[in-house]
This record gives structure tokens, sequence and C-alpha cells, in this order.
């Protein structure tokens, strides 16, 4: 199976990405990124779980730049992240949100549309008039994630959670993106269209030899559909192995005691509501 | 100074319920402002006489159900509305006037009326007066007039559209640069910011006045005015609208390497549109409204057309231009509520 293949670190196969020595600090001077390194190869479906506010997606926000580094690098296939490449690697690297992050109002197809919204020229993009070619894609992206002709002119506000994930995956796969980064994508679906998500998300992407990072918390979902697991815990990574040697120690390791102050992370805190 | 349980909270050992702090709905600061308004406002009704306002308004009602002899509001606006009906509609022109006029073939819907007036004018032989039957002919037109005040009120209709226009392509760079999280820089924002607040605070009829000085009387004046007053809303409106707007899908579209002018179009445009919409069809009716009265300084429309009747205290014409004026902003109101409701729904 591709999975045994994939599930060693690194295992001789180029690494698609890597990650040396990333810290992130957060103004309080708690480290939502200590000191994490660790490489993707190329195709790998790469689960990094932790429980919330472990730094999973602070290190998900950080290889599209969404999220500023304090230190360490990152390296996609031979490009460095830096100001100078971000451009270049926002465009192969998708990402899918844990709330879907649609334009509620707009269609179905202007939302999957919207996945070349920095690749279309300026004209068409300001009409919302977008090339034949890309047209005939979202349908075809449309179709795969399993939706139909009639869902094209709904708003997306208009569907269910699942059918909405499935609108974000399709918008993800519109340019054939290199990395898919899965920021808690089931996070907010119940659990039988959780793993009917995930199992569309990493069948995808094994038909495009795509990369993907997922942030989850639930084990038993990382198990399932992980080649691999990344456990992360306050920012360090504490476990990195195939699901099969994530077990009752590597859990406990992972959620044991040790309460832990919950803090938000800074892009989630809210303007203060005066009341 | 700083709270400390903002920064303690996590090491602070957990308390029971019953000595929770539930924060108050309002505290003193806002029992203490709605004190001081309230005092305020009562220093302000004497001098803004309300007091006399309410005596006179209850004399008139009074005297409306027959309680009272008379009242001075009752009289004043007796005698306005009393002089404002019947409507004037027909057009009406002497004949003498129109040398030009072929008697053969007279202007559709037109007839001649002739007029008979009786003078009285001493005979100097007699020393009596004697009356002396004067006619004069007069071109009637039964509506003529009516069709003026409609011609007039397509041309405000116009004014306001264009003041429309105008004020919405003002806005749009006004409300990007305007907009905290889209604006190139901060001083382009505060910029922005303030050119916006000084249209919004220049009465429209007082740009008005200014632009006819430049522009001459006539419609030009109407529709700058009015644009330059409405650009001042809508790009506060909008501007507000793009900082407001969801950031999700923009954080979205970002990650995939869009620039911010392609965000603003795919992620926040769907979302701001129903709200723009209802802006700009509150300022064509607010337009509209305008529209008729800075025709009073000469910037064109049925305005201009209300001021030399008003002055030649012609009120039939008067009502007629009001009534002209109600019944467009009433048909403009269900048109906009229906184009809203479809828009937005």
């Amino acid at each position: 199976m591709a999975r045994a293949a994939l599930a060693q670190d690194g295992g001789g196969v180029q690494p698609h990405l890597s990650f040396a020595h990333l810290v992130r600090r957060f103004p309080d001077g708690v480290r939502a990124l200590d000191d994490v390194s660790f490489t993707v190869p190329k195709g790998q479906f790469c689960v990094v779980l932790g429980r919330s506010g472990s730094g999973k997606t602070t290190l998900l926000r950080s290889v599209n730049g969404l999220t500023e580094l304090d230190g360490g690098t990152i390296r996609m296939g031979d490009m460095d992240m830096s100001d100078a490449t971000l451009r270049a690697i926002r465009r192969k690297v998708a990402m899918v949100h844990q709330s879907f992050n649609l334009v509620e109002r707009a269609s179905v197809a202007a939302n999957v549309l919207s996945g070349a919204v920095a690749e279309a020229p300026s004209w068409r993009v300001h009409l919302g008039w977008y090339p034949a070619r890309l047209r005939a894609r979202a349908c075809a992206v449309l179709h795969r994630v399993g939706l139909d002709e009639i869902h094209l002119p709904r708003r997306a506000a208009a569907l269910s959670g699942g059918q909405q994930q499935r609108v974000g995956i399709a918008r993800a796969l519109l340019l054939d993106p290199e990395v898919i980064l899965a920021d808690e994508p089931v996070a907010s679906l119940d659990p039988a269209i959780s793993r009917e998500i995930l199992a569309l998300l990493r069948d995808v992407a094994r038909e495009r030899g795509a990369t993907v990072l997922c942030s989850l918390h639930q084990t038993d979902l990382a198990r399932e559909f992980g080649d691999r697991i990344v456990g992360m815990r306050q920012g360090r990574v504490v476990f990195d192995g195939p699901p099969a040697r994530f077990d009752a120690a590597a859990e406990a390791a992972l959620y044991g005691a040790a309460e832990m102050p919950m803090r938000p992370a800074p892009h989630l805190i809210e303007e203060p509501v005066y009341a | 100074m700083p709270d400390p349980r903002a920064n303690d909270a996590p090491a602070l050992a957990p308390r029971p319920p019953g000595d929770w702090h539930l924060p108050a709905p309002y505290d003193w600061r806002a029992a203490l402002a709605v004190l001081l308004i309230g005092l305020a406002l009562i220093w302000s009704a004497q001098r803004v006489e309300v007091d006399r306002m309410l005596r006179l308004t209850g004399e008139a009602a009074l005297a409306q159900v027959g309680l009272q002899e008379e009242s001075q509001v009752g009289r004043g606006l007796g005698r306005m509305f009393g002089a404002l009906f019947p409507f004037v509609i027909e057009d009406r022109q002497e004949v003498a006037r129109l040398p030009n006029l072929d008697r053969d073939a007279l202007p559709r819907f037109t007839r001649i009326e002739t007029i008979e007036t009786t003078r009285y004018v001493m005979n100097s032989e007699t020393l009596q007066a004697e009356p002396v039957v004067e006619s004069k002919e007069y071109l009637v037109h039964p509506f003529g007039y009516l069709l003026k005040v409609a011609d007039k009120m397509v041309e405000t209709f116009e004014i306001a559209v264009w003041a429309t226009i105008i004020a919405v392509l003002l806005s749009i760079p006004l409300a990007i640069l305007g907009a905290r999280n889209y604006t190139p820089h901060p001083v382009l924002y505060t910029m922005s910011r303030s050119l916006v607040s000084f249209l919004r605070s220049m009465p429209e009829l007082i740009i008005a006045m200014f632009l006819v000085l430049g522009y001459g009387f006539g419609s030009i004046a109407g529709y700058l005015a009015l644009g330059l007053h409405g650009a001042g809303f809508l790009g506060k409106f909008y501007a507000e609208d793009i900082e407001a707007a969801d950031r999700k899908p923009q954080e979205a579209l970002t990650a995939l390497g869009a620039g911010k002018l392609r965000v603003l179009r795919a992620a926040v445009l769907p979302q701001v549109a129903p709200a723009y919409v209802a802006y700009t069809l509150y300022i064509l009716d607010r337009n509209v409204r305008m529209a008729a009265v800075i025709g009073l300084v000469g910037a064109g429309g049925i305005g201009q057309e209300l001021k030399g009747r008003y002055d030649l205290f012609e009120y039939g014409h008067v009502g007629t231009i009001l009534l002209a004026i109600f019944l467009t902003v009433f048909a403009l109101d269900q048109v906009s509520a229906r184009l809203r409701a479809r828009l937005i729904g």
C-alpha cells in the first residue's frame, strides 16, 4: 500500500515541506510554536494532532504566511519561504478552513471560481467573468467533490455544513495545488460527515499527488486517515510516526494531565465586547 | 490603569459561582450620561420655546374641535392651505401677447376664452363713474400647467439620477482609501475620511449656491451639489461596510495569493452589495427630495419653478407643484422598496 511506503518520516522520498526550528511567540511570551522541526514527503497525508492551543493551527498558517514566524525556516520544494516567495508559494498552496470561509452570499459557482482569483486576468476577476477553461474546471472539481449542477447557482449559505466544506475543497482544488493545508476541516461537522469529508480530502489529494497537512483534534480520525501523525503539545512536537505506533501511551502523552491555561490563538481574539 | 484580573485570570484559583462577578448591563457612567443629557435637554427646551410650541399647538387643536374661538396657528396655516386649493392645472396666456397665433389652427387641446371685466371709468363730461366692459382673450390649455410641472419633475428626477451617479463614482475610491483594512497608506486613510466628512458637513443648499455662481442657473449646479454631498454619505457608509465585512472569506482568498483589489471584488463586494444597494437607493430618494429644494437657489428642476410661483403669490400653482413632488417621492419609494426586496432577499 502507498501508505506504508509514505509512512516513514522522509523515508528516502524527496521532502516536499520542511520545517526547521520554527518559533512563534505570542505577545505575552507563550510559545505557540517552540522549535518545531520535521519534513513532509511529497504526497503524504500528514495529520497534525493536538488539543486546542497546541500550536497546530499556527503551524499550518505559517506555511502560507497567514501567521508570521519569529524564527526558523520553512522550505517548500526548492523554495525558501520569504516575503519575496510568499506570493508564489501561496499560489501552489491551497487551504481548507475550519469554518469553510466561503462568501456566504455568493453562489457555489462563484465561490469555487474564486479559487482562481489570484490567477485569472484582473479584468475578468472584476467583471466576475472567468475564462471558459476555468469554468469547465470548476464544474469538474465540483462534480469530483460530490456536488451537482443544481448546486451551482445556490448561495453557499443555503448548503449544509458538509456541502459547504465540499465547496471549500473544490475551491482549494481548482488550481491543482501542490500542498493542501486543512485546518481542522471537520471540526464543525458531525462524525459521519467528518469521515466522508476526510475520505474525500484524502482521495482527491492522492489522485493529484498533493501533499496534505491536516490538523485534527480527534485521535480516531487521525488514526483512520493519516499516513503519519505528528502530535503537538504546547507548541512542541511530542509524537511523530505512523498511526500504527500511535498507541495509548502516545495518546496519554499528547492529551494527558498537566492542565495548561487555555489561551485563544491571537488571530482568534475578537475585539472586546463592551456591555 | 490595567485591569489586574485580565492578566492574572489563569493564575487565580477558581472561585465558587456565588462569588463570580457578573458584569452589569450598564454602570453608573451610563446613568450619569443619561442624567446629563436630560438636564441639557431641559435647558435647551426653554431656549427653543418648546413650551410655547406646545401651547400654540394645543390652542389650534382646541379651536379645531370648537372649544376655543380661534388660534394664531390655525389662522396662519388655514389661510395658506386655503390659498393652495384649487390646484392650478391649466395654462392660460393672453392672446394679445401671442402675435403669431393662428386662430384657425389652434394648438391641440387649446381653446380661446374671452373674459369680460367691468371697470368703472369717470366720464369727464357727466362727472359720473360709468361702467366700461373690457374683454380680454386668453389661449387656454386645459392641463398645460400640469404638463409643465411634469416636465420640470422629470428634469428634477434627472438631476437626482446624475447626482447619485456622481456620488457613487466619487465614493467608491474614497471608500477603498477610507477603509482601515484596505487603505494603501494611513495618510490616504485620514485624507479620505476627512474629505468625506467635509463633503457631508456642507449643506447641499450652500454648495448649490456657490456652484450657481460658477456654472450659472440650471441643472449643472444642482447635480454637482447633490452629488458632492451624497459622496459624503456614501463614502462613509461604503467604507464602514468594507471594514465590517466577514474576514474569513477575505483571509481564504488572501491565502490563495490574491491582492487587495481582487479580495475586495471577490470576497467583500458580494457581502456588502445588498447594503450598498440600500444606501444608494436611499441617496437617490433623498436626491429627488433635495433636488426640489435646491431649485430654490436657482439650481434647476422643480424648485426653481416653485420659488418663482411662490414669489408671485400664485399659491394654486404651488399646490400643484407640492402634490407633484409628493407623488413622485411616493412612487419612487414604492419602486425602491420592491427593488431592494428583490436584490437583498
